[in-house]
């Protein structure tokens, strides 16, 4: 029985997303190119392409580990629907992962469950129209708009995001106080003490470290019931 | 005005963008259909899947305007329909500058400076146009392979997946809270307040479970002001 309502659910969710986020994705990456076309086009601006070349190599060398270490990284959290989600409107770990969180929270579904993974599937998508509206308002009349916000106000939004993940830690190390107290305890001494490491390390370094120590433990206490 | 900027914020170019952008709505409102769609099968009704929805939309409110703060001083350089463009998908302002940095540097001038005309512009765009496409080519090609590797560590055990799931969350939010804690002065602040009124606000909500859609907001905005008091 559990096993034909997991076949149902993939059959008519799982199934269509993939379909449905690959084509997505694809579509944007060809899309993605028109602005470039665009000024080749009507002004004639198309650079050498040993330009083009080089320009992608430095900017990939800087960022070319994260095209994969991301996406593999925020998997545990975000499941093949906020996946395809999250790594086409981006803001992943300041907005997808938090509202996604807020949503579950709030309905109070259980995790890892398929009802939690559509309520998280529906708070993504509310945050991706939210975002598309302030930021396409931001596009078009965001200089004026600036004017109305006090100077204050600016100065606080510098600290919007330790805000965002202090609690967003705090939310889930109330949870599980022990995997939160591992996370943290490792984070702080590799970034204080370590130092050396590099961004595309310290991050599956981080969630892969506390998946093994949460999935070591809960396995320790299933054995011992 | 710098004479590229006229070209970068020619109103032809606001259409070009327009699709991607256009892209990014659909996709969201597919996936919420399916999910809508899907939702008996999974013991969640109607009212839950709207207000998860509705949820996700007022608590991204916050961290939205945060990057509509950011966008201004980028729409500064690249000018408005790319800046639209590039921050309605995956990227950040960072790495987006980063990316227009290195097409000028490619080029041989300095980003915004002398010589940066409109053919270097145009590098500055294919840099970020390449650098974005990495992410969405290896989401498009992998992702439903991830979805294999999940089920083969918690074997359909959808307990062992949640907490999996919480370590991965904590393992991140630990990283990216990290840095600001080293950081110190307004940043450790922030977190730290922002921290512990999530702790208070969560006991709260067991009492008021209305309230717990608004934690975030709230504990961010308790966070933040208590960084600017302290700052001064």
């Amino acid at each position: 029985m559990e096993n034909n309502k997991n076949q149902a659910y993939y059959e008519g969710f799982t199934k269509p997303i993939i379909k449905t986020g690959r084509w997505t994705l694809f579509l944007a990456v060809a899309l993605c190119f028109l602005p470039a076309i665009y000024l080749w086009i009507r002004y004639g601006a198309l650079p050498p392409i040993g330009a083009i070349l080089t320009g992608w190599f430095l900017i990939a060398s800087i960022y070319g580990s994260y095209y994969f270490i991301e996406p593999i990284s925020f998997f545990p959290i975000l499941g093949v629907a906020g996946t395809y989600m999250s790594f086409l409107a981006g803001n992943i770990g300041n907005m997808r992962v938090p509202c996604a969180a807020v949503a579950q929270e709030a309905l109070k579904v259980e995790p890892g469950s398929e009802k939690a993974e559509l309520v998280a599937t529906l708070g993504i998508a509310g945050s991706i129209i939210t975002n598309l509206i302030v930021v396409t308002i931001a596009a078009i009349a965001g200089n004026g708009l600036m004017q109305l916000f006090p100077p204050v106000v600016i100065k606080a939004f510098e600290f919007v995001l330790p805000a965002i993940f202090g609690s967003m830690f705090a939310m889930f190390a109330v949870k599980y106080p022990k995997y939160g107290a591992f996370a943290i305890g490792l984070t702080l001494f590799l970034l204080g003490v370590v130092k050396v490491l590099p961004v595309y390390i310290l991050i599956p370094v981080c969630v892969f470290s506390t998946i093994i120590f949460a999935t070591t433990s809960y396995k320790k206490k299933a054995k011992q019931q | 005005m710098k004479e590229y900027l006229k070209v970068a914020n020619d109103p032809m170019l606001w259409l070009m963008c327009l699709p991607v952008v256009a892209v990014v709505g659909i996709q969201a409102i597919i996936f919420s259909k399916k999910a809508f769609a899907s939702a008996n099968s999974v013991q969640l009704t109607k009212k839950e899947a709207k207000d998860a929805f509705r949820i996700g939309a007022i608590s991204a409110i916050g961290p939205a305007v945060a990057v509509f703060v950011v966008m201004l001083g980028m729409m500064a350089v690249i000018g408005a329909p790319m800046t639209w463009l590039r921050l309605s998908i995956i990227g950040s302002a960072p790495a987006e500058l980063a990316a227009s940095t290195m097409g000028a540097k490619a080029m041989g001038v300095e980003f915004g400076g002398e010589g940066y005309g409109v053919i270097e512009y145009a590098n500055s765009v294919w840099a970020m146009t390449l650098n974005g496409i990495g992410w969405l080519l290896f989401c498009g090609l992998f992702t439903h392979k991830l979805d294999g590797l999940r089920n083969k560590i918690s074997k359909g055990d959808s307990k062992l997946t949640g907490e999996i799931g919480g370590a991965a969350m904590l393992g991140a939010m630990a990283y990216l809270v990290g840095g600001h804690l080293i950081a110190g002065s307004g940043n450790l602040v922030a977190a730290l307040v922002a921290g512990i009124a999530m702790i208070l606000l969560g006991k709260l909500a067991e009492k008021l479970p209305k309230l717990a859609e608004y934690n975030l907001g709230i504990a961010m905005v308790i966070g933040m002001v208590a960084a600017v008091l302290y700052v001064g």
